[in-house]
C-alpha cells in the first residue's frame, strides 16, 4: 500500500535543531538561561570536577528513584528505562547506564515542547510534560513514554530532566500495544505528542485520565507516572541545590564543559583512526503477521578527520507492518553503540558526542518513516536492526586500530524475542506482561575475546533479567527449563556470546490458559553478524507444542529436556503471531547470541573443547563449524584436528578435490 | 606504512590488499575482497545454529555466502543474506594517511 | 573479674579488645598471619594479657566470650581457595547460576567500569560443569509438588558428583523455600552415600525467593564451610588446651554473632565480618553518647568504608554482591565508596583533574611513602598541605617524604594544568571531599533517610583528616571522631560490644494482608526456629529481644521494603497498621506520591531477628577533666578550606587533651593513630570518653 500522506503531521516530523534556532524560536515567551564561553572557559579544574560529579551522581538518583517507584517488570527488573539531564534548550549534559536508545531522543522531544508549547499552554515552574509520540521524540515507539521537566532558576529556565521508560500497555489492537497484524500506527497506541500532565507541580486529572484510558493496565502505567515524577522531582531538588551552592552560571558552565570534553574527546579518537568508509546491511525478516519478505537497512559509515557520517542510503522504504522506525529511532539506534564502543572511556554526554555525528537519511524509509506507519515495535525492529549495522561498520573501523580494536564487538543479539503474555493471573487478577527473558542474549565477540555468554543487550549496559521464580510467582506458568543454548553464538577465532531458551507451560491460571502474542525475527536468517570472517550467531527459534501430554509426564516424574521428550503437534513460530496457549500446549522460545570474531578454524582447539564441556558449542558444532577431533573422553586429538580443520578449510571454500599450496 | 584491516587482512602503502596469514593479494583498497574466492552455500551449512530452514518462513532464497582468501583459504567474510541481494559488506580505507 | 574479648583479623593487622566490668580496657595490635590466620590470634591474646598485666592462661580462664571477626571466609572466596563444590539443582535450570540473571556481568562493579561494557566480563563459572547435576522434582509457586523427587536418580547424581571429586555439595531445588521436602530426602540420600560430606540445603542457608541468589548463597557456602571448620576446630582446641572454658564465638556480617560449633553450616554468613566491626563500634559508642543515628565513615589506607545506624540500629540490607555474584545475606550495609587514603589523583584523556577511584593500594602505596609509587595520591596531599606531620605519621612509626609527595603532585597534576603547587594539592583535597560527600549522600538517601538528620563518625587513619569538610557538606552539624581507648582497635571494640544476632525467614509470597492466623503463625514458626538455635549457642543471656520484619512491595512492584512487624500477635487492625507503615515507609524511600496503594500489596518474606544480650557489656572510662586551657604544641601553615587558604594553625598532641578542652579551628590535633583536621569555623571539644566531637560555628 502506497503511504497516504496525512495533512497536518508534518508539525510533528521533528528533527535536531540547534540551540539557536531554538531561542530565536522561543524568542521572550519564556526565558532561557545561558552563558557565554568565557564563563564556560573561566571554570577551575576544581569546580568542573565536583560539579561533575556530583551531576552524574544525581543522574544515579534518578534512575534508582525510577527503578524502585516502578511498578513494571521491565523497568524495575530489565532496566528498560533511562534518565537524564539536559541543558535549558535539550542538549543531554549525562545519561544514565540504562536503555540508552531511550535517552537518545529526549533532547528532540524538549526541544519541540519548547518550540511548540512555549505560548499555549506555556511552560512555567513545576511543570511537566508527557510525551510518547516517537515522531517529535522522547522514545523509539509508543510503549516509550517520556517525563521531562524544566528545572526554573530565577524566572528562567535552568535545564531539563527526564525520564523514560517502557510502558507494558497503552492501548492499540494487541495486548502489549505491539499490534502484530497491524499495517499502520492506527492499529497501535495513538501517539500523545508532549502534553502538560503536570502543572505547577500537581498531576492534572483530565490530562491523566486521557493518557490512562487506553491502557489495558491503567493502573501500572499510573505508577510508573508517578515513578517518573517522583525522579524528576529527586533530580530537581538537587540541582536547586547545586545552584544555590555554586550559581547557576558555574553549573551550567560545567554542563557545558562536560559536553564540549565529551566531544573533544571523541573527536581525538576518531582522528587517531584511518580514514576510510565501511558498509553493511542488517535484516529484518516480517513486517507484520502473514508477511514473508525480508527487508535491508543499508549503512555506509564515513570516516573523515573527526567527523562520523552515516549515510542510509540504499535502505528500503517504509512498510505495512509494525517495524518501522522514526527519525528519532534511526538516531536511537545509532547513539547506543557510539557511546558503549566509542565513549568506553569518554563521558555520556550525547548533547557532546551527538556534534560529531552526521545523518544522512531518506525520509520515508524503513528507519525514518512518515507518518502514519506502523512503528509499534519501532524500538527492537528498525531501530535496533539500526543499532546492529552500526555495530558491525564501527566494529570495521575499530578493527583497523591496534589499541581501539580492544572495544569493539561483532553485532549483540539479533533482535528482541518478544513474547508477551495476557490473561488472568493466579490470583484471579488480569495481567499483561512482556517477557523479558530473552534481555538474556548473546554479546558479540571482541577482537581479543569471546563475547559474554547471556550477557545482555547492546542497547543496555545494565540489563536484567527475572528470576524463574519470580515469574512464576507474578505470572500464571511453570517453567520446564530456562537455559543456555549450545552453538547460538557465532563461531569465530573469539565465539560471539551464546543466548538462551526458556520453555514452559500455562499454569495454575482459572480460565486454564493464556493469550500470547510472538513477534519475534530472526528466523529466516540470523540478524547478528560476524566481523573479520566470523560467522553470524545463530537464529531465532520458537516453537509451539499443541496438545502435549506434559501434565502426565511431570506427573509421572520425568521433566522433559528436549522438544522431542515434550511431544505433541510441532507448530514452528513465525515471526508474528497472536494466539492462545491451551492448558496442554507447550511454548518454546529460543533467542540469539551475539555474532563471531574470526574464521572459526583459527580457534584455539582446548578453548573449543572447554565449549563442548559447558555446552556453550556442541559436539557436532565442535567438530563441523570449528573442526576439532576429539578422543573418547573428550579431549582435543591434535594431529586429527589438525588434518580435520585442512580438510574442511578446502571443503567449505568447495575446493575438496582441489591441491592447495599450505 | 602498512596498516590492519581487520583479524585476516592488510593494506599496504601502495593500497594493495593482502592475506595476515599467507600475504596472498586479495585485492586493493577500493574493493579489498576483489580478487577473494567467493562461494555461496545452504545457510545450514553454518553448522547447528541456523535452526531451521529459511523456506519456512520466506519466499526468498536465503544463502551463506563466505569468501576466502585463495591462498591460505582462511575466511575474510561470511554472511548470510537473501541470494539476490550484492554484498553490501565492504570498506575503503584511505590509502597512505 | 570477668572479662570479654574481640579479636578481629584483618588481612594486615589482628586486633584485640578487652574489658572486664569495671571499665578496666586493653587494646593491642599484632601483625597478621596468613595463611594460618590462627597463630596471629593466638599471639595478639599473648600481648593483651601483657597490657593486662597478666598472663594468657589466666586472662583466659578469666574470659566469658572471645568474639572473632574473620576475613577468612572472604578471602577464600575472593582468591578462590575453597572447597570444590558439587552442585544438585532442578532439571531444567543449572544455568541459573552461569546465566546469572545476566546482571552479573555488571554487578557490584563501578560506573566507570560498567559503562566500559565491552570491556566486562562475567566471572569465571562457581561450579565447573562437571560438578553440576540436575535431578527431577519439582515444586511449584505453592509448594505443592508437580514432579516427585527421582530418589534413584539423586542418588546417582550424588554418586556421580563424589565421584568427581566434590569435597562438599551445595543443593538449591526451585521452590525449596516454600517447600524443603525435596531438599531434606536429597540431604538425607548425600549422608546415606557420603558420610561426613558438607552439606548445605538452600532452604536452610537462604530460605527466599529468586532461585539465583539462593543458590549461588547456597553454593558459597558450601565452598567456605568445610574450610571455616577446619578453622575454627583446632583453633577452639587451642584455646581449651590453654584453660580457655568461655564461648568463642565467630561475628557475622548482620553485625551479630554465632556460637563458632554453629558458625561452620552458615559460613556465608561471615563473610563482612570485618568490615562490621566498625558499624557495630559506632553503635556502640553512639550508645554511649546519646546518639541515635549515625553515619560511619572508615577511611583507612586502602578503602573508604559507609555504614549507617539509625534509630540505635545497624542498618541492614538482605542482599549483596560478591565476586559480581548475587548473595541473600542479611548483612549490615556496609558501603565501599572509595580507595581511601591510596586514592590516585590523575588527569584524564579530556585533561581534567580527577581523584579515585584508582588506588595505589598497600604496595607502592602512596608517592610520600618512599616505596615506589609516583602517582600522588590523596595522603601525598595530606601531607603537602600540612594536615600530615611528616615526622610524626602513625605516632612516627613511619616517616614521609615530603619531597616525593611534591614531585608527584608536580609532574602529574601541577605542571599538565599550570597550576601552582598548592592550587592542584589543594584542588585534589577539595575534590575528594566533594566526592565522599555525594557517595555518603547516596549511601544516606538511598536508605532513605536525610544526612541532616545524622551525627557522622569519622575513623581508620585518613577520615578524621577529612571529616569536618564532607561532614559539611552533607550539612551535618556535629562530628565525633573516636579516640579514646579503643581509637586504635575500634573493630576488635566493636566485636567484644557485640550481640548473639540470629536471623530466620521465610518466603511466602502473597497477596498482603494474609488472614491473620496466617501471617501469625509464620511469625509463630520463625520465633520457635530462632528460640531452638538460641539454646543450642549454649549461653547465658542478659536479654532475649525479638524484632519482626515483613518485606513487602505494591503488587506490581519488584523492589520490596523490609517493614517492622509488631512482635505480638496480630489481629486485622494490626495487619491494617503494618500496611499503613509499609506506605510510609515507602514514601520516605521514594518520595511523596510515588506510592499507588490502589495496586495493592504482596508480602514476600517474613524474617526475625533474635538478638541475645551477652551478660558482659564492655564499658569505657571516662578520660580526666581538663585544668586550664588546651596547649598547642607548636603551630605550622595549613589548608584546610578553599574559602581560607593557607593560614596558621594550631598544633594539638592529643596526649595533652582532657575532658572539656575546646580548640578552635584553623587547628590540627595528631593523634597516635590518626590526625584530625580542624577547619576554620570548627570547634572541637573533648568528650567525657576522649573523644573529638566537631561541630560548626559557621557554614
Ligand atoms: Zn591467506
Amino acid at each position: 500500500m502506497p503511504v497516504i500522506p496525512v495533512a497536518g503531521s508534518e508539525e510533528f516530523a521533528n528533527r535536531p535543531v540547534s540551540p539557536a534556532e531554538t531561542r530565536r524560536a522561543v524568542s521572550d515567551a519564556v526565558r532561557l538561561h545561558d552563558v557565554d564561553a568565557a564563563a564556560v572557559e573561566a571554570v577551575d579544574p576544581l569546580t568542573y570536577e565536583v560539579i561533575r560529579h556530583r551531576l552524574t551522581s544525581i543522574t544515579e538518583e534518578m534512575g534508582e528513584a525510577l527503578k524502585r517507584m516502578s511498578g513494571s517488570v521491565v523497568v524495575t527488573d530489565c532496566n528498560d528505562f533511562d534518565a537524564a539531564i539536559m541543558d535549558e534548550v535539550g542538549e543531554v549534559v549525562q545519561v544514565g547506564l540504562y536503555n540508552t536508545q531511550l535517552a537518545a531522543s529526549l533532547d528532540m522531544a524538549v526541544n519541540w515542547t519548547l518550540r511548540n508549547r512555549c505560548r499555549r499552554p506555556g511552560i512555567g515552574p513545576g511543570d511537566m510534560f508527557l510525551c510518547n509520540d516517537p515522531w517529535v521524540g522522547g522514545g523509539l515507539h509508543q510503549n516509550d513514554v517520556s517525563l521531562f521537566a524544566p528545572l526554573f532558576v530565577d524566572g528562567e529556565i535552568f535545564c531539563w530532566t527526564g525520564a523514560v521508560a517502557h510502558q507494558v500497555d497503552l492501548g492499540g489492537v494487541s495486548p502489549g500495544s505491539w499490534s502484530v497484524a497491524g499495517t499502520d500506527v492506527f492499529w497501535e497506541s495513538t501517539p500523545i505528542p508532549p502534553v502538560k500532565i503536570v502543572e505547577g507541580g500537581e498531576i492534572r486529572d483530565d490530562i491523566e485520565d486521557v493518557y490512562l484510558r487506553r491502557s489495558r493496565v491503567p493502573r501500572l502505567v499510573a505508577l510508573d507516572l508517578r515513578a517518573k515524577i517522583g525522579a524528576n522531582n529527586v533530580a530537581h531538588e538537587r540541582l536547586r541545590a547545586l545552584c544555590q551552592k555554586y550559581g547557576a552560571a558555574t553549573v551550567k558552565a560545567v554542563m557545558r564543559r562536560t559536553m564540549d570534553d565529551a566531544e573533544a574527546r571523541l573527536r581525538a579518537k576518531l582522528r587517531e583512526l584511518p580514514d576510510g568508509s565501511w558498509s553493511s546491511v542488517a535484516h529484518q525478516d516480517s513486517a507484520r503477521a502473514g508477511d514473508r519478505e525480508i527487508y535491508k537497512i543499508v549503512l555506509n559509515l564515513t570516516k573523515t578527520g573527526d567527523r562520523l557520517t552515516f549515510d542510509f542510503t540504499g535502505t528500503d522504504p517504509q512498510v505495512d507492518g509494525l517495524i518501522n522506525c522514526t527519525y528519532t529511532g534511526l538516531r536511537g539506534g545509532i547513539m547506543p553503540v557510539v557511546l558503549t564502543m566509542l565513549c568506553g572511556d569518554i563521558p555520556w554526554a550525547p548533547g557532546g558526542i551527538a556534534r560529531c555525528l552526521d545523518i544522512v537519511s531518506e525520509p520515508g524509509t524503513i528507519n525514518n518513516c512518515t507518518f502514519p506507519a506502523g512503528i509499534g515495535k519501532a524500538s527492537v525492529a528498525s531501530a535496533w536492526a539500526t543499532t546492529n549495522v552500526t555495530t558491525e561498520c564501527l566494529a570495521g573501523l575499530l578493527d583497523s586500530h591496534p589499541e581501539h580494536r580492544q572495544r569493539l564487538m561483532s553485532a549483540c543479539c539479533g533482535t528482541w524475542d518478544f513474547a508477551l503474555l495476557a490473561g488472568v493471573d493466579q490470583r484471579g487478577g488480569g495481567f499483561v506482561t512482556m517477557l523479558c527473558d530473552s534481555m538474556a542474549g548473546g554479546l558479540g565477540a571482541r577482537a581479543d575475546s569471546d563475547g559474554v555468554d547471556t550477557g545482555g543487550l547492546a542497547v543496555i549496559p545494565m540489563g536484567r533479567v527475572a528470576d524463574v521464580e519470580m515469574n512464576e510467582f507474578a505470572f500464571p506458568m511453570l517453567y520446564l527449563w530456562r537455559r543456555e543454548e549450545p552453538d547460538s553464538g557465532g563461531a569465530g577465532r573469539f565465539r560471539g556470546g551464546v543466548g538462551a531458551s526458556s520453555c514452559f507451560i500455562p499454569y495454575d491460571s482459572p480460565v486454564g490458559g493464556v493469550h500470547l502474542v510472538v513477534s519475534a525475527p530472526g528466523k529466516a536468517l540470523p540478524l547478528a553478524p560476524g566481523v573479520s570472517g566470523g560467522l553470524p550467531a545463530g537464529t531465532q527459534y520458537d516453537v509451539l507444542l499443541r496438545s502435549t501430554a506434559i501434565r502426565d509426564a511431570l506427573a509421572q516424574g520425568r521433566i522433559p529436556t528436549s522438544l522431542d521428550e515434550v511431544g505433541g503437534e510441532r507448530e514452528l513460530v513465525p515471526v508474528h503471531l497472536e494466539t492462545g496457549m491451551g492448558p496442554d500446549d507447550v511454548y518454546y522460545t529460543h533467542w540469539q547470541g551475539g555474532g563471531g570474531y574470526g574464521d572459526p578454524l583459527l580457534r584455539d582447539p582446548a578453548a573449543v573443547a572447554a565449549d563442548v564441556a559447558a555446552h556453550k558449542v556442541s559436539r557436532r558444532g565442535a567438530e563441523e563449524v570449528y573442526g576439532v577431533a576429539f578422543d573418547e573422553h573428550g579431549h582435543v586429538v591434535e594431529a586429527a584436528t589438525r588434518d580435520r580443520r585442512a580438510a574442511l578449510r578446502r571443503r567449505r571454500a568447495g575446493l575438496e578435490n582441489e591441491e592447495v599450496p599450505a | 606504512m602498512t596498516v590492519h584491516i581487520d583479524d585476516n587482512l592488510e593494506q599496504r602503502p601502495d593500497g594493495a590488499v593482502a592475506c595476515r596469514h599467507c600475504g596472498t593479494a586479495v585485492g586493493v583498497a577500493a574493493e579489498p575482497l576483489r580478487d577473494a574466492l567467493v562461494r555461496e552455500r545452504d545457510p545450514q551449512d553454518a553448522g547447528p545454529s541456523v535452526r531451521a530452514e529459511p523456506a519456512h518462513f520466506t519466499d526468498r532464497r536465503v544463502v551463506l555466502r563466505l569468501t576466502f582468501c585463495r591462498g591460505c583459504l582462511t575466511q575474510l567474510q561470511a554472511e548470510i543474506v537473501p541470494a539476490d541481494e550484492p554484498s553490501f559488506r565492504t570498506r575503503n580505507l584511505a590509502v597512505g594517511r | 573479674m570477668a572479662h570479654v574479648i574481640g579479636i578481629d583479623i584483618g588481612g594486615t593487622f589482628t586486633d584485640a579488645f578487652a574489658a572486664d566490668e569495671t571499665g578496666r580496657v586493653a587494646g593491642v595490635k599484632t601483625p597478621s598471619t596468613p595463611p594460618d590466620f590462627s597463630q596471629g590470634f593466638l599471639a595478639v591474646l599473648d600481648e593483651l594479657a601483657a597490657a593486662l598485666e597478666t598472663d594468657t592462661r589466666s586472662l583466659l580462664a578469666d574470659t566469658d566470650y572471645i568474639v572473632h571477626g574473620t576475613t577468612s571466609t572472604l578471602n577464600a572466596l575472593v582468591t578462590g581457595d575453597v572447597a570444590t563444590v558439587g552442585f544438585l539443582t532442578t532439571r531444567g535450570h543449572a544455568d541459573s547460576i552461569s546465566i546469572m540473571n545476566l546482571e552479573g556481568r555488571y554487578a557490584g562493579l563501578g560506573a566507570d567500569e560498567v559503562q566500559d561494557m565491552v570491556r566486562t566480563n562475567k566471572p569465571a563459572a562457581l561450579v565447573p560443569p562437571q560438578l553440576i547435576r540436575e535431578i527431577d522434582e519439582r515444586v511449584d509457586h505453592k509448594g505443592a509438588v508437580v514432579v516427585p523427587l527421582d530418589e534413584e536418580g539423586a542418588r546417582r547424581a550424588v554418586r556421580e558428583l563424589v565421584d568427581a571429586g566434590a569435597q562438599a555439595i551445595a543443593v538449591s531445588l526451585l521452590w525449596s523455600f516454600r517447600n524443603p521436602a525435596h531438599e531434606q530426602r536429597v540431604g538425607e540420600i548425600i549422608a546415606e552415600e557420603a558420610a561426613g560430606l558438607y552439606v548445605a540445603l538452600s532452604s536452610d542457608v537462604s530460605p527466599r525467593i529468586r532461585e539465583y541468589a539462593r543458590s549461588a548463597t547456597t553454593i558459597m557456602n558450601t565452598q567456605v564451610g568445610p574450610r571455616l571448620r577446619d578453622y575454627l576446630q583446632p583453633l577452639e582446641a587451642e584455646l581449651r588446651a590453654r584453660g580457655f572454658s568461655g564461648s568463642l564465638l565467630v561475628m557475622q556480617g548482620s553485625g551479630g554473632c554465632v556460637d563458632s560449633g554453629a558458625a561452620p553450616a552458615r559460613a556465608i554468613t561471615t563473610i563482612g565480618s570485618v568490615l562490621t566491626g566498625g558499624v557495630v563500634g559506632c553503635m556502640r559508642l553512639a550508645g554511649e553518647l546519646g546518639h541515635r543515628n549515625v553515619i560511619s565513615t572508615d577511611m583507612g589506607g586502602t578503602t573508604f568504608l559507609a555504614g549507617l545506624v539509625v534509630d540505635g540500629e545497624p542498618v541492614s540490607t538482605t542482599s549483596t554482591v560478591l565476586n559480581q555474584y548475587q548473595l541473600s545475606v542479611p548483612m549490615v550495609d556496609v558501603h565501599t565508596i572509595g580507595a581511601g587514603g591510596g586514592a590516585i589523583a590523575w588527569l584524564d584523556a579530556g585533561h581534567n583533574l580527577r581523584v579515585g577511584p584508582r588506588s595505589a593500594g598497600a604496595r607502592p602505596g602512596p608517592a610520600c611513602y618512599g616505596e615506589g609509587g609516583t602517582e600522588p595520591t590523596v595522603t601525598d596531599v595530606d601531607l603537602l598541605l600540612g594536615i600530615i606531620n611528616p615526622d610524626n605519621f602513625l605516632g612516627g612509626r613511619k616517616k614521609l617524604s615530603r619531597e616525593l609527595a611534591e614531585e608527584a603532585v608536580r609532574t602529574h597534576i601541577a605542571e599538565p594544568l599550570g597550576m601552582s603547587m598548592d592550587d592542584a594539592a589543594a584542588a585534589v583535597y577539595a575534590i575528594q571531599n566533594a566526592q565522599t560527600a555525594d557517595l555518603v549522600r547516596k549511601v544516606v538517601v538511598t536508605s532513605g533517610q536525610d544526612p541532616r538528620d545524622f551525627v557522622l563518625y569519622a575513623f581508620g587513619g585518613a577520615a578524621p583528616m577529612h571529616c569536618a569538610s564532607y561532614a559539611a557538606d552533607l550539612e551535618i552539624g556535629e562530628v565525633v571522631v573516636p579516640l579514646g581507648p579503643t581509637a586504635a582497635v575500634f573493630s576488635a571494640y566493636g566485636l567484644a560490644a557485640s550481640d548473639i544476632v540470629l536471623t530466620a525467614e521465610l518466603s511466602s509470597p502473597t497477596n498482603f494482608p494474609p488472614p491473620p492466623e496466617t501471617f501469625n503463625a509464620a511469625f509463630g514458626q520463625l520465633r520457635r526456629e530462632l528460640d531452638a538455635q538460641l539454646s543450642e549457642q549454649g549461653l547465658k543471656f542478659a536479654s532475649v529481644g525479638y524484632r519482626n520484619e515483613a518485606d513487602i512491595r505494591y503488587t506490581m512492584q519488584l523492589a520490596e521494603v523490609e517493614t517492622p512487624v509488631p512482635s505480638e500477635e496480630l489481629d486485622e487492625a494490626g495487619l491494617e497498621t503494618v500496611g499503613a507503615a509499609f506506605g510510609e515507609l515507602y514514601e520516605r524511600l521514594y518520595g511523596k506520591g510515588a506510592g499507588f496503594s490502589e495496586a495493592g500489596l504482596q508480602l514476600i518474606t517474613y524474617r526475625t531477628r533474635a538478638v541475645g544480650g551477652l551478660s558482659i557489656r564492655p564499658r569505657l572510662a571516662e578520660v580526666p577533666p581538663a585544668e586550664g586551657d588546651p596547649r598547642p604544641t607548636s603551630s605550622r601553615r595549613v589548608f584546610l578550606d578553599p574559602r581560607h587558604g593557607w593560614q596558621d594553625a594550631a598544633i594539638y598532641d592529643y596526649r595533652d587533651l582532657a575532658a572539656g578542652h575546646e580548640l578552635k579551628g584553623p587547628a590540627v590535633v595528631e593523634a597516635p593513630t590518626t590526625t584530625v583536621a580542624l577547619p576554620e569555623g570548627c570547634v572541637g571539644r573533648v568528650d567525657h570518653l576522649g573523644n573529638l566531637v566537631i561541630r560548626y560555628t559557621q557554614a
